[in-house]
């Protein structure tokens, strides 16, 4: 019975010398192998050298090859693909900035990449033309009601004008609409639209962007009589009635008795038109129809000059000799443009800061102990180029939320960049700071290993909270939990060289 | 691959001193070692495979034929380099113990 259990146990002490082995690399495996059976074989001639066969002899044996374990671990990290890289990386300046800087990238990548972001910028970068005015009559209650007959405009325009160069008109009509390129609605009331016809040079006035125009750009002004009359869609209709389909333009639709083709989309919020129209149609002949219609006018230098304030009262000859008694509206209603928003949100941020946060960098010391000029220099840069960093980060990323989805209203668009961005620059600077408090003023490398100090209940002890230490074995740095008037703000301790031997093999070097 | 070998001034952990010290002393092989030191075997074997690849140790296979001769199978022999004699000297200064744990005069008389 004895000579079963030696034999297992020895059958059961070289299993284990096997699986351990399997940690070793191939390569090595066979020496080390050789090399642990042959002491194998040596601790078991000493552990029965005392005669017979024993448990306690067995169990010194088993705890011998128990050993083979880490032996094997050892082969195994030395076998493994070195990182020094991505370990001296590891919290460091570099690694942080790094990390932003991928973030910004990928904010900006995605900006252009999403359609709708690329379909704002282009209208961003489009300015429209300043000095431009609505001109109505006095006597009107709201500029949203049409006032202006065509004869008194082509009256106007045919007069040389010391105070306006250049007219538009347009009277708005409601009409049935088919769109052939697409049913969108089942729905009779909703294929009657708000459509204006407009005089061929609106567009050219206002210089408002048509976005999402045919492949074969086309002159809007100059093809406005051609056989198929063009039409430009609002940005408000081509999303309810074509979903945003950006494949719309070069479509044509039935409007009325008359089929035009969509030419383009003209983004909303730019100007504050009136009318709610949703498609605007360019005709010739829409200054000789009956009714009355709006007059977009655009300044001269003079005119803007007599133009103080947003509104002005101007009188004009009638065309039955009389004076009309008018008003001049300025149409300087262009919602704010991104970067507006941006920086309009970022100062709110900026003011709400030290209401959830402390604004100080914490750089108050245990010991008498002052960093260099260099070194401080060095920590100023890092924060400002985290910061120079975070701000494209967050502007990007706010416009990719806002504008990403082209389904979105740009006034929901705004408000959605503008809180994206006021969150974005709160909680982004507030880690800033944060992240700032816990870097090592020597290397930069944020401290790690927290560890509890004392119990806040027990305030005989000089200080309680939490301890973190700088793994390059430069500072610890205490943070108390329950600010005291002996111990408010987080303190540096430097260490000194008699530290070393603790962070020997982690010691990075100090910059 | 190049190795570099420490200096005789490296700071050396205990352990690590003991075992130099063990090997000054004529304990040669992994196991007698671990009897002289009374480290066990899952600390004496990792810390030798580092003294070995800092070049402060280098290892020998005993020859068959003389396994073969005593019936046993062959062991592998440590021994401490120029580099490993310079370290355990500095080591001795900062532990002055070590020499009084395992004294050199005991390996002569085994």
């Amino acid at each position: 019975m004895s000579a079963f259990f030696r034999w297992a146990h020895r059958l059961f002490d070289l299993g284990l010398l096997r699986s351990a082995s399997l940690l070793v690399p191939a390569g090595q495996r066979t020496e080390w192998l050789r090399e642990w059976r042959g002491e194998l074989w040596h601790v078991q001639q000493a552990c029965s050298a005392d005669g017979g066969h024993s448990w306690q002899a067995e169990r010194q044996v088993m705890a011998f090859c128990a050993g083979a374990f880490p032996d094997a671990l050892c082969f195994w990290r030395a076998g493994r693909p070195q990182r020094p890289a991505g370990a001296a990386m590891d919290g460091s300046a570099r690694q942080c900035l790094l990390i932003l800087g991928a973030l910004a990238a990928a904010g900006y990548g995605l900006a252009l990449l999403l359609p709708g972001v690329c379909a704002e910028r282009s209208l961003w970068q489009r300015k429209v033309n300043p000095n431009l005015v609505l001109i109505e009559h006095a006597g009107s209650d709201s500029s949203q009601h049409p006032t202006i007959a065509p004869g008194q405009f082509r009256s106007w325009e045919r007069r040389k004008q010391q105070y306006f160069d250049g007219f538009a008109f347009y009277r708005v009509e409601r009409q049935p609409v088919e769109p052939e390129f697409q049913p969108a609605s089942a729905n009779p009331e909703a294929n009657t639209w708000r459509v204006a016809h407009a005089s061929p040079n609106l567009f050219t006035l206002l210089g408002l962007p048509v976005r999402l125009t045919d492949p074969d750009p086309v002159d809007l002004e100059a093809d406005a009589s051609g056989d198929v009359p063009q039409v430009i869609l609002s940005e408000t209709a081509w999303k309810r009635e074509f979903g945003a389909d950006a494949r719309i333009a070069g479509a044509t639709i039935r409007l009325g008795a008359r089929q035009v083709k969509i030419a383009g989309v003209a983004p909303d919020g730019s100007l504050a038109l009136p009318g709610g129209v949703d498609v605007w149609v360019l005709d010739p002949e829409a200054v000789r129809a009956p009714g009355v219609g709006y007059v977009v006018a655009h300044l001269t230098a003079l005119g803007k000059e007599e133009m103080w304030t947003t509104c002005v009262h101007i009188t004009a000859n009638a065309p039955n000799d009389g004076e009309d008694d008018l008003l001049a509206i300025a149409l300087d209603a262009r919602k704010p443009g991104p970067e507006t928003l941006f920086l309009f949100a970022g100062f709110l941020a900026l003011l709400a800061l030290p209401a959830i946060t402390t604004v100080s960098l914490g750089e108050a010391s245990v010991n008498p102990h002052r960093t260099s000029w260099l070194k401080r220099l060095h920590r100023w840069s890092f924060l400002s180029a985290k910061i120079a960093l975070l701000v494209p980060t967050i502007y990007f990323v706010s416009l990719d939320l806002a504008y990403g989805c082209t389904l979105i209203a740009p006034e929901q668009a705004a408000y959605l960049q503008l809180l994206s961005t006021f969150s974005g620059c709160l909680f982004g600077l507030r880690w800033v700071l944060k992240d700032q408090r816990q870097r090592c003023p020597v290397c930069m490398r944020t401290v790690t290993h927290p560890a509890q100090v004392g119990v806040a209940s027990r305030t005989f002890l000089d200080w309680n909270g939490t301890e973190m230490m700088c793994m390059g074995g430069h500072t610890l740095l205490h943070v108390p939990s329950l600010p005291t008037s002996w111990f408010s703000a987080q303190r540096w301790l430097y260490l000194d060289t008699s530290w070393n031997f603790l962070f020997a093999g982690s010691t990075p070097p100090a910059p | 691959m190049a190795r570099e070998a420490k200096q005789p001034d490296t700071k050396l952990s205990h352990t690590a001193a003991l075992i130099l010290q063990a090997l000054d002393a004529g304990f040669v092989y992994g196991f007698s070692i671990m009897e002289m030191t009374g480290l066990p075997s899952g600390t004496v074997y990792p810390a030798m495979r580092r003294l070995e690849r800092d070049d402060l140790i280098r290892s020998q296979w005993e020859k068959q034929s003389i396994a073969d001769a005593e019936q046993r199978p062959p062991r592998k022999y440590y021994r401490l380099t120029a580099a490993g004699k310079s370290t355990l000297e500095a080591s001795r200064k900062r532990y002055p113990l070590l020499v009084r744990l395992i004294p050199t005069e005991e390996a002569k008389q085994v």
